[in-house]
């Protein structure tokens, strides 16, 4: 047994990390709620080899295992980068069959949205081909897309139509089942970077405010409330690499780990983005400070692809199958 | 990353499988939270159980070999643990003494103190407790009144210690006590090991909420303890008192070991009872499960992650406080859900069988969640342990402490 990244994955991280905070930042995702681009954009994503990660060598992909973008996407998180890794991870297994298109899906000549029957999908702006279950069937075509007001500019979110639908896997509905799965532990990923950095900025400003004469963070109320949010955001690590290294390494286990992950990560980041909040008092809730743009990304993640509630329901059927025995 | 046994775990695993088997007739076996009719046959039992898996190389596994141990990984520490409780092994009887007082006694004590108690320790031939709290000292533990004053090659203790787990079976004691009520409250406290059959010793059981007892007043009346029994110098008892609490962090949920009964006991339990509720039942009950082992299984991932940390050489540092706190928080969800499954059991012990939902079930949920409670408190309230990491972990500054640097006798003592 060992739990704990490898030295190629520490370094990917510090790479990612590089990368997001230059190009994306919650200054941008504030920009994208004004109709600002998101940043850093699904092109500058695929030349770094991001949106490739999972996509085999062979096809112009990093052929590596989920846990590598597991590590990237909890980076992308953390800047409220966008668009989400989610979309290139779950389209990644879902072509893995398809060299052409996955090699579109790695060099970003193509910009994939995977479609959940009638919710609003994610990185739905500006795509250009659309993946969704139809009858038991993969199918790939074009589509319509109706944006509404966004509570999380990043996400792209839009209600989807598609155009000309054809069947690119018959009976899919195992393959499609996986790649939600693997959806699951990507977004629990970039919820975990959320979150984390909620914490982070809460924890700075704990220590430079003062009230009646000493920082806010002496006091039990705020210090307590920042330490809950930080030992969630910890279990959820743990929860996220789980799921991930599961997805690679033990197939068995990822419908339980990614759901419990989801379940987790849904609960967390809202509960590290109300308490960013609150920490910064009447500070956080302007719309020049960052606090909000955490929240929406929490109001936002919890409900896509399931809320807690829906993936508690799964926990408790696979543990009632068996599951831990 | 790797969860999967490594080829020589997999190898110690199916050892240690095969000890157990072979060794199963001189074990005892009972489910979490299930107890022996008399306790002082469990108590000899639960000697023995622990001497034949000393002798069988199962105790103190990443224990040094020059103190009597396996000198293991701390793998195969967790490994032992896991085939333990599925050949539903209960917790050996001298967990304090492995958890807390041997650590302290290896890092602090003389060559001759290892000798004489370390090996003795590992096979229960001594059972060990652990005397810091006071009743005026609890969370504030630099705060303790009992005293020890030289006499001679004697140190004279007067005063009292109490919820001192397993103080009436134990054999031995680290006790902390204050030799120089002129110095500032940490500075004036030194370390012994005391014998807790001594002239002057009283235990007296105290009664749990649940209604056992697993912890005791003890009080000292001139009771002598030689210099020799000494742990660390006069006036240093914090620094090594903290060894023993850092020790204590990690033996208390800090592997993601359950604290209560397990989420696969929740899962069997869960498996017999839902089908027999209503359907509108059953969804609360579903999400109730769920929940409980999402929590599980977080901590339980979060302690391989600091085990992880530790056998590469890291301290167990004040993180492992998340430990206890997650761990807490998810037993009581574990076993509220237990609890409510039961239904009209939930509020007393009725019917039979062991399938978790007859009368050993029952009272088996119904005594862990009168538990958890306690394991909120003992090792650290959940507040203290907030504090802990708050200002160790997260940097956030500390609370006022204005009797840190005032001598004891001069006000600290409020
Ligand atoms: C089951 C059990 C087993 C135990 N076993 C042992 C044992 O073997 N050996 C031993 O020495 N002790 C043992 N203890 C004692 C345990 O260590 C103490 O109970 C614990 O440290 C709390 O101290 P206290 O009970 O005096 O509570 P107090 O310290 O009086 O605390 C009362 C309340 O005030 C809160 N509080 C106190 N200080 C602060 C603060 N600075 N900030 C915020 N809140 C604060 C606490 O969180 C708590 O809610 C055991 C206790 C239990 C319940």
């Amino acid at each position: 047994m060992n739990f704990d990244l490898d030295q190629d994955q520490l370094d990917a991280a510090a790479g990612a990390r590089r990368f997001f905070t230059d190009q994306a930042s919650p200054a941008a995702a504030r920009a994208a709620l004004e109709e600002g681009p998101v940043q850093p954009g699904r092109q500058a994503l695929a030349d770094i080899g991001f949106l490739g990660i999972t996509v085999a060598e062979s096809t112009g992909g990093g052929g590596g295992a989920l846990l590598d973008l597991a590590v990237v996407a909890e980076q992308a998180g953390a800047v409220l980068a966008g668009p989400s890794l989610v979309t290139a991870a779950r389209a990644a297994v879902l072509l893995a069959e398809e060299p052409e298109l996955a090699a579109a899906l790695a060099d970003g000549s193509r910009a994939f949205c995977v479609v959940d029957g009638s919710s609003p999908a994610l990185d739905a702006v500006g795509a250009d081909t659309f993946l969704a279950l139809v009858d038991g069937d993969l199918v790939v075509g074009g589509g319509t897309v109706v944006t509404g007001q966004p509570m999380d500019a990043t996400r792209g979110l839009g209600v989807v139509t598609l155009t000309d639908p054809r069947v690119l896997v018959p009976d899919a509905a195992a393959l499609w089942a996986r790649a939600r799965d693997v959806a699951l532990v990507v977004l629990a990923a970039e919820d975990l970077g959320t979150a984390g950095r909620a914490v982070e900025v809460g924890v700075a400003y704990a220590k430079e405010r003062h009230a009646f004469g000493r920082a806010i963070g002496s006091y039990q109320a705020v210090k307590h409330s920042l330490v809950d949010a930080w030992v969630g955001v910890e279990q959820l690590r743990s929860l996220v690499w789980w799921s991930a290294w599961a997805a690679d390494r033990a197939p068995d286990e990822l419908p339980l780990a990614a759901a419990a992950a989801k379940a987790f990560a849904a609960e967390t980041l809202e509960r590290a983005a109300e308490t960013c909040i609150q920490v910064h008092g009447g500070t956080g809730f302007t719309w020049e400070h960052d606090a909000h743009l955490y929240w929406r990304r929490a109001k936002v993640d919890r409900l896509l692809l399931g809320d807690a509630a829906e993936h508690h329901d799964v926990v408790a059927g696979l543990v009632l199958a068996g599951a831990l025995s | 990353m790797d969860f999967d046994d490594t080829p020589d775990e997999a190898a110690y695993r199916a050892r240690v499988r095969d000890l157990l088997a072979e060794h199963a007739a001189d074990l005892v076996h009972l489910d979490a939270g299930e107890e022996a009719g008399d306790a002082a046959e469990q108590e000899q039992a639960l000697r023995r159980t622990q001497r034949v898996l000393a002798d069988a190389g199962l105790v103190g596994v990443a224990w040094a070999a020059e103190h009597g141990g396996q000198a293991g990984s701390l793998a195969q520490q967790a490994i032992v643990g896991q085939e333990l409780a599925r050949a539903r092994v209960p917790a050996l009887i001298n967990h304090i003494g492995l958890g807390m007082c041997g650590p302290t006694v290896v890092a602090h004590g003389t060559p001759a103190q290892h000798e004489r108690y370390l090996a003795r320790l590992l096979r229960a031939d001594d059972v060990w407790c652990q005397l810091f709290s006071e009743p005026a000292s609890g969370s504030d533990l630099a705060a303790l009144r009992t005293t020890a004053v030289r006499d001679g090659e004697d140190w004279v203790v007067n005063g009292q210690k109490v919820w001192t787990t397993l103080a009436h079976v134990a054999d031995f004691g680290i006790l902390l006590t204050r030799t120089d009520p002129g110095k500032p409250k940490h500075a004036g406290l030194t370390m012994f090991v005391v014998d807790m059959h001594a002239p002057g010793v009283t235990v007296r059981p105290l009664r749990q909420m649940g209604g056992q007892s697993d912890f005791n007043e003890v009080f000292f009346d001139d009771v002598r303890i030689l210099d020799s029994e000494r742990l660390g110098e006069p006036g240093e008892g914090w620094r090594v008192a903290l060894t023993t609490l850092l020790n204590e962090r990690v033996a208390v949920g800090g592997g993601g070991n359950d604290l209560g009964l397990s989420v696969e006991s929740l899962a069997r339990l869960a498996a017999a009872k839902l089908p027999g509720l209503t359907p509108e039942r059953r969804v609360l009950a579903r999400q109730a499960v769920g929940r409980a082992a999402v929590a599980a299984l977080g901590n339980r991932y979060t302690g391989y992650r600091r085990l992880t940390a530790i056998s590469q050489g890291g301290l167990p540092g004040p993180e492992a406080s998340a430990g206890k706190l997650a761990g807490t928080a998810a037993s009581r969800l574990v076993s509220d859900a237990g609890v409510r499954l039961l239904g009209d059991d939930a509020v007393f012990a009725v019917g039979t069988g062991d399938d978790g939902t007859g009368e050993d079930g029952a009272g088996r949920w119904q005594r862990n969640q009168a538990w958890l409670p306690g394991i909120a408190i003992a090792g650290g309230t959940d507040e203290v342990l907030r504090n802990i990491i708050g200002e160790r972990v997260l940097g956030l500054p500390p609370e006022p402490r204005e009797d840190k640097h005032r001598p004891f006798d001069a006000g600290s003592r409020a």
